[in-house]
């Protein structure tokens, strides 16, 4: 049985887009945001993500475990980015430090030291806009996107018809697997296999996870007989599909598009130009003594 | 040739030529205009994989291996979403498990491997790549897509294997390529012993990818690489499961280090560092975790068929 996503029709902004168009403007705002670490370039992203949240219809009850899960998720990594400065060394060449917290104890001799620099606040406050930018749009998809219209959609991006409806069934198969795990996971807890108790060597631990990972992939491959002879009945693969639902653009879809792609365009000239690195504010350097 | 699909690698080659000039030339014209943006690399890399799996696509297009029928589609999308409902599941977020002597459990690998393996090449790109692309987009991470592309060269690899009538034969092959890679690997880390891990995290013990490597996660491509030759002539008379850990630790060395050579450019790491602080610890534990759990899965997957009778 087939478990599916929590779509369902909403008069929104997002839901009166064709989804091709739609699909389209968050493959330019994700490829737009990745070329980003400014700022002042990742603001307009996030003013546009929370544009599409609060516009898209999707209330606060429906998605807040995602939200919940997320938000914790991006925090922490956040946080591990301001207190470490992973990853902003390729950003950054010199800090400026503000302050700088050391430890009242010491252990085995190394004295942990907090250094705040006001280059790590800044790559922090952009990494956390950036991502949740990124995050927010990834996340309305499920709830946005009618699941009727996966295949035809990715068919009218100019997928081969196998491969776009590939991608459907893909988009249709992940709660399922999600559920089947869950169910998996049940079982072989009722029949006393300790999942929380993982322990013991590598080799151990890896020997232990085929009690969740055979069953679910067996049963996936095993079940999915019936689907392959739905499909075959049906004349799969013959000859050019025709699909149920026909999508037509109309002329806001083509607005939409155009703004996509001359964002994309727009975004890849800044970066080249050189404008897309690290950007502190002045008055910030002038605060920590730069 | 397909038309549109000629049209497709004239444009997917005109962007990477646009790109190499202005690499080459642009600094020439305005200083400004260097490829050294860590986004737009990712792009190019993308590219750059998509361009050697077409041309490997285009060299043995002869072979039935390639085609897609309605149980490859079928199967590519299984493979697809189990993939990314494992790797979301095992990433650290759901599944918090211990990672020992700093090798974080990844067992998801297996799934491309075995797609790849079993249902051939097509199957086993589109497992890797779009699984990997769905996982991190659960995870509210897509964003790297020359790793999406690493992982479909893992399936896929795993799927040349239908490409040689001579199974056997074609496995020595894969031992001897994996042998040079695997040591070569381990060469770098017996040269630059002293390298972060830079896979590796510990939040709780103060550690963000600067941990030197440890010697376990050091050496764990020839571990991984002994482990698959103990499966191979163990299981020497059952030659699906040979094979399926042969060419799996193929694609795991290839894909997986294409996506750690990339990082050379797009991180800007020195070739030590993607080697011995990327590639080893990524790729080494990948390896135990195929050489243990690929054979399960074939060997149960073997079960199902004899059960059911297809």
């Amino acid at each position: 049985m087939l478990v599916t996503w929590r779509y369902r029709e909403r008069k929104s902004l997002i839901q009166s887009f064709d989804p091709r168009a739609w699909v389209i403007f968050y493959a330019c705002f994700l490829a737009s945001s990745l070329l980003f670490w400014d700022l002042r370039f990742l603001t307009p992203f996030l003013v546009i993500a929370l544009l599409a949240v609060f516009a898209s219809g999707v209330t606060w009850r429906e998605t807040r475990h995602v939200w919940l899960f997320i938000g914790g998720f991006i925090l922490f990594f956040s946080v591990l980015t301001f207190l470490t400065g992973r990853g902003g060394m390729e950003h950054y060449t010199e800090e400026h430090t503000i302050t700088s917290l050391r430890a009242p104890f010491e252990i085995l001799g190394w004295r942990p030291t907090l250094d705040i620099t006001i280059e790590r606040i800044v790559y922090a406050i952009s990494q956390l806009v950036r991502v949740f930018s990124v995050s927010s749009m990834t996340v309305l998809i499920p709830y946005t996107l009618n699941p009727e219209l996966y295949g035809v959609a990715f068919r009218g991006l100019g997928l081969p018809d196998k491969i776009a409806y590939a991608m459907e069934l893909t988009m249709r198969f992940i709660p399922t697997f999600a559920r089947d795990f869950q169910l998996t996971m049940d079982a072989q807890r009722a029949r006393g296999y300790e999942v929380e108790k993982l322990r013991g060597g590598l080799f151990a631990q890896v020997r232990k996870l085929a009690p969740l990972i055979v069953p679910v992939t067996i049963h996936a491959i095993a079940g999915s007989e019936d689907i392959i002879d739905a499909m075959d009945m049906r004349a799969f693969g013959v000859g050019p599909r025709t699909w149920l639902k026909q999508l037509h653009y109309r002329r806001r879809d083509y607005v939409l598009i155009v703004a996509a792609v001359s964002l994309f365009a727009a975004s890849l000239i800044f970066s080249l130009l050189g404008h897309a690195r690290l950007w502190i504010p002045d008055w910030a350097l002038a605060w920590a003594g730069g | 040739m397909d038309r549109r699909l000629l049209t497709i690698i004239i444009a997917l080659v005109a962007v990477l030529v646009t790109f190499l000039l202005v690499s080459l030339i642009g600094g020439a014209i305005n200083e400004n205009l260097k490829l050294e943006e860590v986004g737009l690399l990712r792009f190019v890399f993308t590219g750059v994989g998509l361009v050697i799996v077409f041309i490997v696509y285009w060299l043995t297009r002869s072979s039935g291996a390639w085609d897609v029928g309605t149980r490859e589609v079928v199967y590519m999308a299984i493979g697809a979403a189990l993939y990314a409902v494992f790797s979301y599941l095992f990433n650290g977020t759901v599944f918090t498990v211990p990672s020992v002597s700093q090798v974080a459990l990844r067992p998801a690998i297996a799934i491309p491997m075995f797609f790849g393996y079993t249902f051939g090449p097509t199957v086993g790109f589109f497992t890797g790549a779009v699984g990997n692309m769905f996982g991190d987009a659960l995870t509210g991470f897509g964003l790297s897509p020359q790793w999406s592309v690493g992982n479909g060269l893992v399936g896929m690899i795993a799927g040349m294997a239908a490409l040689f009538a001579d199974k056997k034969k074609s496995m020595n092959v894969v031992l001897i390529i994996s042998a040079v890679l695997a040591a070569i690997g381990t060469l770098l880390y017996i040269l630059y012993p002293a390298l972060a891990n830079v896979m590796f995290f510990a939040p709780d013990e103060g550690i963000f990818g600067d941990a030197q490597i440890t010697l376990f996660a050091g050496l764990s491509v020839v571990i991984g690489f002994v482990l698959v030759l103990v499966v191979r002539f163990a299981f020497g008379k059952n030659i699906d499961v040979a094979a399926a850990v042969m060419w799996s630790m193929l694609g795991n060395l290839i894909g997986i280090g294409f996506a750690a050579l990339s990082d050379i450019w797009i991180n800007g790491y020195s070739p030590a560092v993607a080697i011995v602080g990327e590639f080893l610890p990524a790729a080494g534990p990948n390896l135990i975790f195929a050489a243990i759990l690929v054979p399960i899965l074939v060997a149960a997957y073997a079960a199902m068929r004899q059960q059911t009778g297809r």
